[in-house]
């Protein structure tokens, strides 16, 4: 019955070491940002490790968290033609259906609320003519829209995949319903 | 970044959507409590069913989903994923026992990272050392990674800003930027010709490109003499001059290819000019 138990305890996280990486990056870039003004005068290190986090995160979320919590995945390809293909990947309907609806909510929303406080924290940097911050700033923030864009594109083609794959086994399961019948018959 | 594993049609899919169907039709059969029982091995023509369309477009290709995760009262042995991973907490997380490891969505972590190092360093030299076996130069950055070009410019900016004894934090703001800005404007500038060349392709080849400098920025940074660096720094430039001279020029028509590449030159020589100035 461990299956049972698994799926009793779905109503808490059921990836949490997932999930607690997933926020770690984005929270330690976003803390190590804010409060290093307080006590790092370089600017250089700042930047470096703000930057680094960022681009932690960034490949966390892209290739861990992004599997592990919702199932989707994306990357580029560059075919024989040398045109640029987006790729998206996605586990199957059922799967996805057992998703753990938590674990899929604090992905989204960790995603939207990290991007939105760089833009605040863009604000800030504008107001204070602080280019170089600005130059750290846009950087991270352009690693968490890529992530955005990406797997907002990804989740959207895995509905119209299921939306595809659920007419075709209807219709083949209607067809095969009329076969059985003709063969009852 | 080629995932041709991850182009999923390997044939132990086949065997498992026979093995869904027949449990449909086995349902079916079921209910109307009579008729052969049709449970089939893999069957080769099949009437309508929901069959993955082997489409060699890459939109649909890509979007189809990996091999059927079995309903859990299958019978077929869900294969152990052969590379286990190492005990450290942060890859041991990836291996959720979901079955098939031929597709990237389920690997462990590990072999996740592995890939990419294995990424960046194949393209590495791909890009930077001579390599008369290099098929068409064009062609090469395929798997184009963003990595490499990272590490490069943030070390090359260090480097800057470690040698420089005043104004640290300016070195290398300027020096990242300049790098930066001058990545994407470049690009632009081969798009803009008419040039046929994927911008992140374009992006990472110029990173990858300022590998030399980086080794010349280590050497001044050592060495204060300026003959030396000026030496070093010449070396360093026409290296990577020559590294990213034959895809700068295969992606322009050949009226323009000196269009295309004065300002490669150009950024290159003017962060080589930083690296001499620095002192």
């Amino acid at each position: 019955m461990d299956q049972n138990q698994l799926q009793a305890t779905g109503k808490n996280y059921a990836n949490p070491k997932t999930c607690f990486f997933h926020v770690l990056f984005k929270a330690a870039a976003l803390a190590f940002y804010i409060l290093s003004a307080l006590f790092i005068n370089s600017f250089v290190i700042i930047f470096v490790i703000t930057v680094l986090l960022a681009a932690l995160d960034f490949w966390v979320v892209k290739n861990v968290s992004g599997r592990i919590l919702v199932g989707l995945r994306w990357w580029n390809e560059v075919d024989e033609q040398g045109e640029s293909v987006w790729k998206f990947e996605c586990l199957d309907h059922e799967s996805l259906a057992r998703m753990n609806k938590k674990d899929s909510w604090l992905f989204w929303w960790t995603l939207y609320i990290t991007a939105v406080a760089w833009i605040f924290l863009g604000i800030f940097s504008l107001i204070r003519f602080q280019a170089d911050f600005l130059l750290a700033i846009g950087v991270c923030l352009s690693l968490s829209i890529a992530n955005i864009v990406g797997f907002t594109k990804c989740r959207k083609d895995a509905k119209k995949q299921i939306q595809a794959f659920a007419q075709q086994t209807i219709a083949s399961r209607v067809s095969s319903t009329i076969q059985s019948a003709f063969s009852v018959v | 970044m080629s995932h041709n594993d991850t182009i999923p049609l390997h044939p132990s899919s086949q065997s498992d959507i026979d093995e869904i169907e027949s449990l449909i039709h086995a349902s079916v059969q079921s209910a109307s409590l009579q008729g052969p029982q049709t449970v089939l091995p893999a069957r080769p023509p099949s009437p309508p069913r929901a069959s993955i369309p082997v489409s060699s477009s890459p939109f649909i290709a890509s979007s189809i989903p990996p091999a059927y995760h079995k309903p859990v009262t299958s019978s077929t042995p869900v294969p152990p994923v052969p590379s286990e991973p190492p005990v450290s907490s942060k890859p041991s997380i990836g291996s959720n026992g979901f079955g098939s490891s031929t597709n990237t969505l389920t690997e462990p972590v590990w072999d996740t990272v592995k890939r990419d190092m294995s990424r960046i360093v194949s393209n590495l030299k791909l890009v930077v050392f001579p390599n008369p076996y290099r098929e068409d130069p064009g062609k090469a950055l395929r798997d184009w990674d963003l990595w490499g070009p990272f590490f490069f410019i943030i070390f090359l900016g260090l480097t800057l800003s470690w040698s420089a004894s005043v104004k640290k934090s300016e070195v290398f703001a300027v020096a990242f930027a300049v790098l930066a800005a001058g990545a994407i404007i470049l690009t632009l500038n081969v798009l803009l010709l008419g040039g046929h060349i994927i911008f992140f392709q374009s992006l990472s080849l110029l990173g990858y490109c300022l590998f030399p400098l980086d080794v010349g920025a280590v050497i001044c940074m050592l060495k204060d003499n300026v003959i030396i660096k000026i030496i070093v720094v010449l070396i360093t430039l026409a290296w990577s001059s020559w590294a990213a001279y034959p895809f700068m020029s295969a992606a322009v028509a050949p009226k323009r290819k000196a269009l295309a590449l004065y300002p490669v030159f150009l950024m290159y020589i003017s962060v080589g000019f930083l690296i001499i100035a620095i002192d």
